[in-house]
């Protein structure tokens, strides 16, 4: 029996690359790495130009007691500058430059941990954790470090998100798939910093090998399940998920472990497995690279810092011109204009599409009031309303109709037959509701 | 989706080298999502003119070639009076999206065979430029376009009340019908209202043997048409189940006749335009709910109003009435049933 909530879309997968092995793309020339790759406090240099960096060596610090976590060097070389650049996020940051001297020396300083798990206690874990500067690598790039501290004593339970319910990634599926014991002993490893006994890995019932895969090696064990969930996007944020599995619904405002779980993406978790049993931080990651402008599109390990230009290359190529340049999934991603951007912990996956695939063809937007957002919104609003008292201006009936509740998933705008940019207009209301949130708050502060 | 570029194969046998393309100069940034379904309004309402077309031609069939020219003057000039009212008004003009079509069909359905050909013209200009573009175009009128230019074609009552007999076809074409042209016959409402049970057999009127306005006569099209949107998920059950069902339960609980209340129930479910507007009429997306809740109310209230109006009113049909009173409260009922969102409670108002 699978698992699901009400809401969501079936949407088009377009898993072209489900059987495509992940392949290590070959050493790019330069890295381009942002200092801030988490959400947090950026990090601030610990280099200079000039300077010779070797492999996983720490580049950029962040203060104990801030939210952020290190960034590592991906490759060995000499740091040519220290340059700012905008994220794929938008915002514009430090960026370390390093010259690969194609050697990948690396870092004295990356030690295995001599300890059995047994030994080790949860500050030790945590702190080996925020050392190798994990983050969450579903694309929320929250610093796992945190994430652990918060849940300590609240949670009872792990959940693994291997939802992967964008269409066209399949970073996860073939991680799942290639180096599941890894992706097992990662869990093992957190299960242990938080003290809990129950994990579930959550996989869409449309990756069935890695279904069966993940079932044989849990076999035996007590602490790890594989549940099957009904693919319908978006199964993966992690409301529905929390919902789809124990019936909970985690209330606004409030996190996962509010209702007792926490939630890891596949890959943190074979990263925090590498992080123990080689001491390797987190400097690479598995990409999507696929969209249908690329020849051959592929599942791709990349050291982070790589110009997306490299990844297209090595995949032969554009086939078709492309119109735009998406980081992460076409669902929830952004688009990007700039085709050296830089992959960052939390890019999964980089799209190509052409004019035909993605333009959207609409003369005039117009609601037509037909109700299909409103079918599918996971979070039950009416977004349609949303976006019109958005559209006035009148944020505060935009906040009475559940504006901050939007998880911005995109399934109204899908379905929207009108071509109305519903979720736009959201975000617009949000940021606008944030704004005078915080203009009250100083004005109250300063009273 | 194709995602790889076919190599096309010469005829001298030697491949050409695949092209290659590099990055273009500037590229589209646009807020996510990047990818949408294939729905639009276009295709949205030919799936409507689709569903529409077996009880129309029916129609025809039942009619004759008289029906045909009505509702092809109504579509036209619907097509032209939102053109002209968009260009005059300098907004764009949309009308591929083939709304003013669905509307002229609509309107047409519900002339009776007879009315004379200048009359869709005059209700195409009251449903779409007064009731629709004038109000802000799609999505913005306050009540069914179609409808409300129905009852407005109702001040010239007696063209709208009179309808050929059952099975005689009108084939004048003629813009003003002469007396001798027509052989008018009673609608089995006009029975039902006197509180006996009509003529016709039900079988007959469930298949389309009986008279009224020309889309209104076949039950068995009009419901397949209905099944159709349901399949192609252009409408909800909640609307039409509704309006049907609190008809029904009305009627059978308070027969006007003193038949048997079934038999009663069922006549007045299959008489005049109770389908036709039911599936086609009330389900119009800008003027009914877009909640589940929101449209069982919409439906019920629709089937109580047009009971009231058939049992108590002075017109023998009650339908186009009761769709455009409930019209007028969809924006309220939208809003007292805001579904509960995911983790909250539902109130409409925030703490502020």
């Amino acid at each position: 029996m699978a698992y699901t909530f009400s809401g969501g879309i079936h949407v088009e997968e377009y898993k072209n690359t489900r059987k495509c092995r992940i392949e290590t793309l070959p050493p790019p020339r330069t890295v381009t790495i942002p200092l801030s790759q988490h959400i947090g406090a950026p990090a601030v240099a610990t280099v200079i130009p000039g300077e010779e960096v070797t492999l996983g060596q720490k580049i950029g610090n962040v203060a104990e007691e801030m939210l952020g976590c290190p960034v590592h060097a991906s490759v060995s070389g000499k740091v040519k500058e220290i340059i700012k650049k905008t994220l794929p996020t938008g915002a514009t940051v430090d960026h370390v430059v390093i010259e690969n001297d194609m050697k990948d020396t690396p870092c004295p300083d990356i030690k295995p941990i001599e300890k059995k798990l047994t030994d080790v206690s949860t500050e030790e874990i945590v702190s080996i954790i925020r050392e190798a500067g994990i983050v969450g690598m579903g694309g929320a790039a929250f610093p796992t470090y945190a994430k652990i501290n918060s849940a300590l004593g609240k949670v009872d339970r792990i959940i693994i998100n291997c939802a992967e319910c964008e269409p066209f990634i399949t970073a996860n599926h073939r991680l799942l798939l290639e180096h599941p014991a890894s992706v097992i002993n990662g869990i093992k490893i957190l299960l242990k910093a938080l003290g809990v006994h129950t994990a579930w890995i959550a996989v869409e019932d449309n990756k069935q090998d890695a279904v069966e895969k993940l079932e044989e090696l849990t076999e035996d064990s007590r602490m790890i399940t594989v549940k099957v969930m009904k693919t319908k996007y978006p199964q993966g944020d992690e409301r529905q998920l929390v919902y789809a599995l124990t019936g909970q619904e985690i209330p606004t405002g409030k996190l996962p472990a509010d209702v007792g779980c926490v939630i890891f993406n596949a890959e943190t978790c074979a990263a925090v497995y590498k992080a123990f049993a080689n001491g390797t931080p987190s400097i690479s990651r598995v990409v999507t690279v696929d969209g249908d402008c690329v020849r051959n599109p592929k599942n791709l390990l990349v050291p982070v810092g790589t110009p997306v230009s490299d990844l297209v290359e090595f995949c032969g190529g554009l086939s078709k011109e492309p119109y735009k340049l998406v980081s992460g999934g076409p669902m929830m991603g952004m688009a990007q204009w700039d085709p050296e951007m830089s992959v960052t912990k939390s890019t999964s996956a980089v799209l190509l599409f052409s004019e035909r695939f993605g333009k959207k063809n609409v003369k005039v937007p117009t609601c037509i009031h037909c109700g299909r957002c409103v079918n599918h919104c996971p979070m039950h609003l009416m977004p349609m309303y949303i976006a019109q008292f958005s559209k006035i201006g009148d944020f505060k009936r935009a906040e009475d109709y559940g504006a901050m509740n939007c998880v911005e998933c995109g399934s109204c705008s899908y379905n929207c037959p009108g071509g109305v940019e519903i979720v736009q207009h959201i975000r617009v209301a949000k940021a606008a509701i944030k704004t005078e949130k915080a203009r009250l708050a100083s004005l109250n502060a300063q009273k | 989706m194709d995602n790889q570029e076919k190599i096309p194969e010469e005829s001298g046998r030697r491949k050409k080298t695949p092209k290659t393309y590099s990055m273009p100069p500037f590229l589209t940034v646009s807020p996510s999502p990047h990818i949408r379904s294939a729905d639009s309004t276009t295709t949205v309402m030919l799936n409507v003119l689709i569903a529409l077309c077996p009880a129309f031609l029916w129609g025809i069939y039942v009619f004759g070639i008289r029906a045909l020219v009505l509702v092809l003057i109504s579509v036209v000039s619907c097509i032209v009076w939102e053109a002209a009212a968009q260009f005059l008004l300098k907004r764009p003009v949309t009308v591929g999206d083939l709304s003013a079509a669905v509307t002229g069909m609509l309107l047409g359905m519900n002339l009776p065979a007879t009315a004379p050909l200048w009359m869709p013209v005059v209700g195409g200009f009251f449903a779409i430029v007064i009731v629709k573009q004038l109000f802000g175009g799609i999505g913005k009128n306050f009540v069914n376009p179609a409808l409300a230019a129905r009852v407005f074609l109702f001040s010239w009552a007696s063209s709208m009340s009179l309808f050929p007999a059952a099975g005689e076809k009108v084939t004048s074409l003629a813009v003003n019908l002469a007396e001798t042209d027509v052989v008018a016959g009673a609608t089995p409402l006009a029975a039902l209202k006197t509180g006996v049970l009509p003529d016709t057999n039900l079988f007959g009127m469930i298949v389309g043997n009986m008279t009224g306005c020309i889309g209104e006569v076949s039950s068995l099209l009009l419901v397949a048409g209905g099944v159709y949107l349901l399949v192609q998920k252009i409408i909800t059950w909640q609307i039409p189940v509704a309006y049907i069902g609190t008809v029904a339960l009305l009627t059978f609980l308070f027969p006007q006749s003193n038949g048997i209340a079934y038999e009663f129930m069922l006549y007045e479910i299959f008489s005049g335009g109770l389908l036709l507007g039911a599936i086609f009429m009330a389900t119009d997306y800008s003027t009914s709910p877009v909640t589940p809740v929101g449209r069982l109310i919409f439906g019920a209230g629709c089937g109580a109003i047009t009971v009231l109006i058939r049992y108590f009113g002075a017109y023998p049909e009650g339908v186009s009435f009761s769709i455009l009173i409930m019209n007028l409260l969809v924006w309220y009922i939208d809003k007292v049933t805001m579904p509960r969102r995911f983790g909250g409670k539902t109130n409409g108002k925030t703490e502020r």
